[in-house]
Parts: C-alpha cells; sequence; structure tokens
C-alpha cells in the first residue's frame, strides 16, 4: 500500500510542479494560483518522497492505513487526472460551451467610459471592456477609434462570425463566455474555435450583440492566459 | 490525531488479520499496479489525443482537470493541518474540553468544528473517536456535521469561489452551524443511541513518533480524499457536458424546486467540502439560494459521506441519521437563504 500511495502522490506532485512551472496550469485556472499550486506541489512531493522512503526501508507502520485495509482505495482516481495531464493536456475551453450555456451579461457593469483618441493606434482591450463600451451610450466612446480584440471563433455566418472569450472566477468550470460579432470579413473566414486577433472600428448592436468591422482578421495560437 | 482513530474504525471495517496479511507482496502488487496504468496511458496516447478532437470530449477533459487543479492547494493545505493536529494535539483532549451536559455539549461542539480545518473525510472518523471516548453522541454528532462545513479552510475556499459575494460565506457558516445543532439537539431528544455501539465498544488508540504520524496521516487522507475529489470533478464535468442545459435551466429557474434540485445534486456529486464551492459557483443558472443549499447538503450528507458513516458508526445508525441530517440541512438553508440573500 504505502510504495503504492507514496508513488502516486509523487505523481500528482510531479504533474503539478511541471503544470505551474510550463505555465500550462493556466489552461484550467486564474494566473493568480500559480504559487498555490506550486506549493502544494512541493507539500504533496515531500510527502510522497518520505512514504516511498519508509516503504523501501520497511520501516514498521506508524501509519493510519489500516482504517480503510491495506489497499490505496479512492486514490486510485488520481491516476486518471494525472495521465491525461502527462500525455495530452487538455486544450483551452473552445466554443463548444459558448453554445451551451448563458452568456456573461455585458450590460451589467453599466459604467460610463471616456472616448478613445480618434486618430491613434489600435487599442487593445477585452472582449469585455469593448462590449460594456458598446452599450455606454450606444458606442460613443468607440466612435473613430480603432480597436484590437483577441478571442477565438465561436461559429459561422455569413460574412461575419461570433467571436468569444471566457471570463473565469475560479477555475475553467465556472467559465462564461462573452461574446461579440465580427462583420465585414472578406474572403475566407477562419475555422471554428480558432483564435484570431481583429483590428477594426464599432459598427453599432444588432440584436443585443455588439458588433466589430474588420480591418484585418490574423490567426494566432491560443494565447498562453486564454481566459479574460 | 486521526493517525490512531484511523486505526481503530479500521477494526471495524474489516477484520485485522487481513489487513495485517503478506505487506511485502501487496506493495510490489500495488506499485506495479501504478507503473501499468502509468505505461498503458502512455500506449494509449494517440487514441487520446483524437478523442480530445471532439469538442465535448474536450471540453470535458479540459473541465475535470480545472476543477482537480483548482481544489489541489486546498486540498494539500486541509490535509496537511489536519495531519499536524492528529501529530500534536494529545488523545482525550476533545473529550474533556465538552461539558456534560447534552444541551450544552451540543453548540459547543457545533462551534468546536469552527477550528478543526479539513473536509468530511477527516471528520467522521474524529467524531467515532469522539463517542469512542465517552463524550455526549449528540455533541459528537454536531461535531461531524459542522467541522467540514464552517471551518477556515472551507469558508477562504467559499470566499475565493464566489468573489464580491462575502454574504455566500455568511450564510454558508450560519446555515450549516443551524444544521449541526439542529440535528445534534434532536439527537440528544429522542436519538438512540445503542445505534452508535459501533463506534463506541472500540479499544483505545495507540499511538507513534509524531512526525511519523504526521506524514502518515498526511498521506492516507491524501490519497482518499484526492479520490473523492476525482469522482466529484468527473461527475461535475460530466453534467456540464451532457446534461443539456435546458433542463437544469428549467429546474433552476423553479423557486422551491431549485433548492431541492441542488440538495439532490450535493448528494449525488459527493464532493470534498473544500472543493464544493468552486463547483457551485460554476452552476451559475442557479440562485444564490438553491446554491447555498449545495454548500451546506454536501458536507452533511453524500453518498460517499453515508457509506463512511455507516463503516464508522453502523448502517442502522446511517439509514436514521442521513434523511434527518438531510431534512435539518436543506430547512437550514432555506431559512439562512431567503433571510440573507
Amino acid at each position: 500500500m504505502n510504495a503504492a500511495g507514496g508513488t502516486i502522490s509523487l505523481l500528482v506532485g510531479a504533474v503539478l510542479m511541471r503544470l505551474t512551472v510550463t505555465g500550462t496550469y493556466r489552461r484550467y485556472v486564474r494566473g493568480g494560483m500559480g504559487p498555490w499550486l506550486a506549493a502544494a506541489a512541493v507539500a504533496v512531493i515531500v510527502i510522497g518522497i518520505v512514504t516511498v522512503a519508509r516503504a523501501i526501508r520497511s520501516t514498521p507502520p506508524i501509519d493510519p492505513d489500516r482504517s480503510h485495509g491495506a489497499h490505496v482505495g479512492a486514490g486510485w482516481l488520481l491516476l486518471a487526472p494525472i495521465s491525461a495531464l502527462l500525455l495530452v493536456a487538455p486544450p483551452t475551453l473552445g466554443s463548444f460551451g459558448v453554445d451551451r450555456g448563458a452568456t456573461v451579461d455585458i450590460r451589467a457593469g453599466a459604467a460610463v467610459f471616456d472616448p478613445l483618441p480618434a486618430d491613434a493606434p489600435a487599442r487593445p482591450m477585452t472582449l469585455l471592456e469593448f462590449g460594456q463600451r458598446s452599450f455606454d451610450r450606444d458606442g460613443t466612446s468607440l466612435r473613430g477609434a480603432s480597436v484590437l480584440l483577441t478571442g477565438f471563433v465561436a461559429g459561422t455566418g455569413e460574412g461575419s462570425f461570433p467571436l468569444a472569450r471566457y471570463q473565469i472566477a475560479c477555475c475553467a468550470a465556472d467559465a462564461t463566455p462573452v461574446v461579440i460579432r465580427i462583420v465585414g470579413v472578406a474572403g475566407d473566414r477562419p475555422a471554428r474555435d480558432q483564435w484570431v486577433t481583429v483590428t477594426g472600428t464599432f459598427a453599432g448592436i444588432v440584436d443585443d450583440v455588439p458588433e466589430l468591422a474588420a480591418t484585418s482578421v490574423v490567426e494566432i495560437p491560443a494565447p498562453e492566459d486564454p481566459y479574460e | 490525531m486521526s493517525g490512531w482513530i484511523g486505526k481503530e474504525v479500521g477494526a471495524n471495517i474489516a477484520p485485522t488479520d487481513d489487513l495485517r496479511g503478506p505487506g511485502t507482496r501487496r506493495t510490489t502488487a500495488g506499485l506495479a499496479v501504478v507503473v501499468l496504468v502509468v505505461v498503458a496511458a502512455a500506449v494509449l496516447r494517440p487514441a487520446l489525443q483524437d478523442l480530445l478532437d471532439r469538442p465535448a470530449i474536450a471540453h470535458w477533459a479540459t473541465v475535470f482537470v480545472a476543477i482537480a487543479v483548482q481544489a489541489m492547494p486546498f486540498l494539500v493545505l486541509g490535509v496537511t493541518v489536519s495531519a499536524v493536529v492528529a501529530a500534536l494535539v494529545p488523545a482525550g483532549f476533545f473529550p474533556r474540553m465538552l461539558p456534560d451536559r447534552p444541551a450544552l455539549a451540543v453548540p459547543v461542539a457545533a462551534a468546536a468544528g469552527a477550528v478543526l480545518p479539513g473536509c468530511e473525510c477527516g471528520s467522521v472518523p474524529i467524531a467515532g473517536r469522539l463517542v469512542a471516548q465517552g463524550a455526549p453522541p449528540a455533541a459528537a454528532l454536531a461535531f461531524l456535521l459542522s467541522a467540514p462545513a464552517i471551518n477556515p479552510v472551507v469558508l477562504v475556499a467559499t470566499a475565493v469561489a464566489f468573489p464580491g459575494r462575502p454574504e455566500m460565506v455568511v450564510a454558508r457558516f450560519a446555515a450549516s452551524l443551524l444544521a449541526a445543532n439542529l440535528v445534534g439537539l434532536i439527537w440528544a431528544r429522542r436519538g438512540r443511541d445503542e445505534l452508535l455501539d459501533r463506534a463506541r465498544r472500540r479499544r483505545s488508540a495507540v499511538d507513534g513518533p509524531p512526525l511519523a504520524v504526521l506524514v502518515a496521516t498526511a498521506q492516507h487522507d491524501f490519497l482518499h480524499a484526492g479520490g473523492f475529489l476525482i469522482v466529484g470533478a468527473a461527475t461535475a464535468a460530466t453534467l456540464q457536458t451532457v446534461v443539456p442545459r435546458s433542463v437544469l435551466d428549467g429546474v433552476a429557474g423553479a423557486g422551491p424546486l431549485s433548492v431541492l434540485a441542488m440538495a439532490g445534486l450535493a448528494v449525488a456529486m459527493a464532493i470534498c467540502s473544500e472543493a464544493d464551492a468552486f463547483v457551485a459557483a460554476s452552476l451559475t443558472q442557479f440562485s444564490l439560494s438553491a446554491r447555498l443549499a449545495f454548500l451546506v447538503v454536501g458536507p452533511m450528507v453524500d453518498v460517499k459521506l453515508v457509506a463512511l458513516q455507516a463503516g464508522t458508526f453502523g448502517r442502522r445508525f446511517a439509514t436514521r441519521f442521513a434523511p434527518l441530517t438531510l431534512v435539518a440541512a436543506v430547512a437550514s438553508s432555506a431559512l439562512v437563504g431567503w433571510w440573507l440573500l
């Protein structure tokens, strides 16, 4: 029991540490969790090493494990996410969830924005800010300004496509998407779930969805920090 | 503490002879299985990669891993602190602190749950130990119910999961404490303590060097709580992926029915109390009151917990205790939810 259990702990710790060091953890949880994940990883690795070492040296068991018999019990299940993460890290959330759930209520903030300078280079902003600016006095603060949005393609349309990005409070389990529409797309539209940066100008609100008239659509790999 | 408690619980779940079986062979076999699983996963890698090309499966996997990863720091913090308590708090300390009269002991024990970090998997054996050492059963049961729900680790996790909604933390604390007291006082008045014989018959405990007890307890608790966490993460991910959103939304909109639905969900999902707030936060289509029911019921009654209670106290006890607790928890959360949320 102890060698197997200790090895499972060691594996869990090692995988957590790898997730943290490579930054892959941001696909699953908020960026701020990094130090906590690293600390947890160290603790679990230490526990695992001590347990395995005691098992190898056949130290007489001073252990509480007889409570559940000489087996690892439910602990085996920890190998499931570990195997998944070791081999094929699940991707960031894609458009599948956008069609299924509630989307962020963009108007909830009801903020008032200062106008953007008109002749400045394209201004990067979150989809949420773009949406909130759109609903603030019919997009007055966006008039004439060029903005740069990053998100993934969440569907198809005639000369247009929905662009989405998730907001998360803690982890991907509570993700809720912000969805806007990109219009005036000439030529080939990017494939569903493709990440893109779109430059363009505010084009109004249709059916409660803010629209951006695109001047350029550039395909990019999924960003390190995929959630807003 | 749960170190020596664990041993005693073990004596009740399975015959000791069985547990002291051929240890070396078991160790080798267990290790071989770990290696086998990892190797098999490596061989199956292309198949796994293909699976992840399907949007529904990729969505499931991402949510599943996300819940597990998010809960890990909290789980580790919980098992570490509870292992320190196990190693350093002397036997008999908790029973000595309790008043003799049940009407006083129940609220004191329920409140004492606030200082014992851990999730429900840890509190069952501890409550069993309290009973074994002669504490009033009603008090031990109040502690059993309150500890996993109102301790600082769980409350901090709740605050993190519901950013900007401190009233959720207050409501969880109040409703859980209320339910624990209700059940304890009802048990003190009407409960049949002989149902707890399984816990009361236990021998006193054996101890070991503190550091060894600490590591062994942490290792044990981590594996068990971690395993149940995985079950919860998989269930939650499945619900989010396959249940048509319209069904949940339909129930979610239906006032009192939504509270019952979330209580049922908590029983079925059996999520560790250190992680359940994150799942509750993700079920955004439900009202805060319904999600409060999820947070209050979950640490007190769920499928895994009832099994643990049956193993520790006896099956006849569990079949009476679980329904009583469920009713008290739903009533408390409905009342507090109506008042605070």
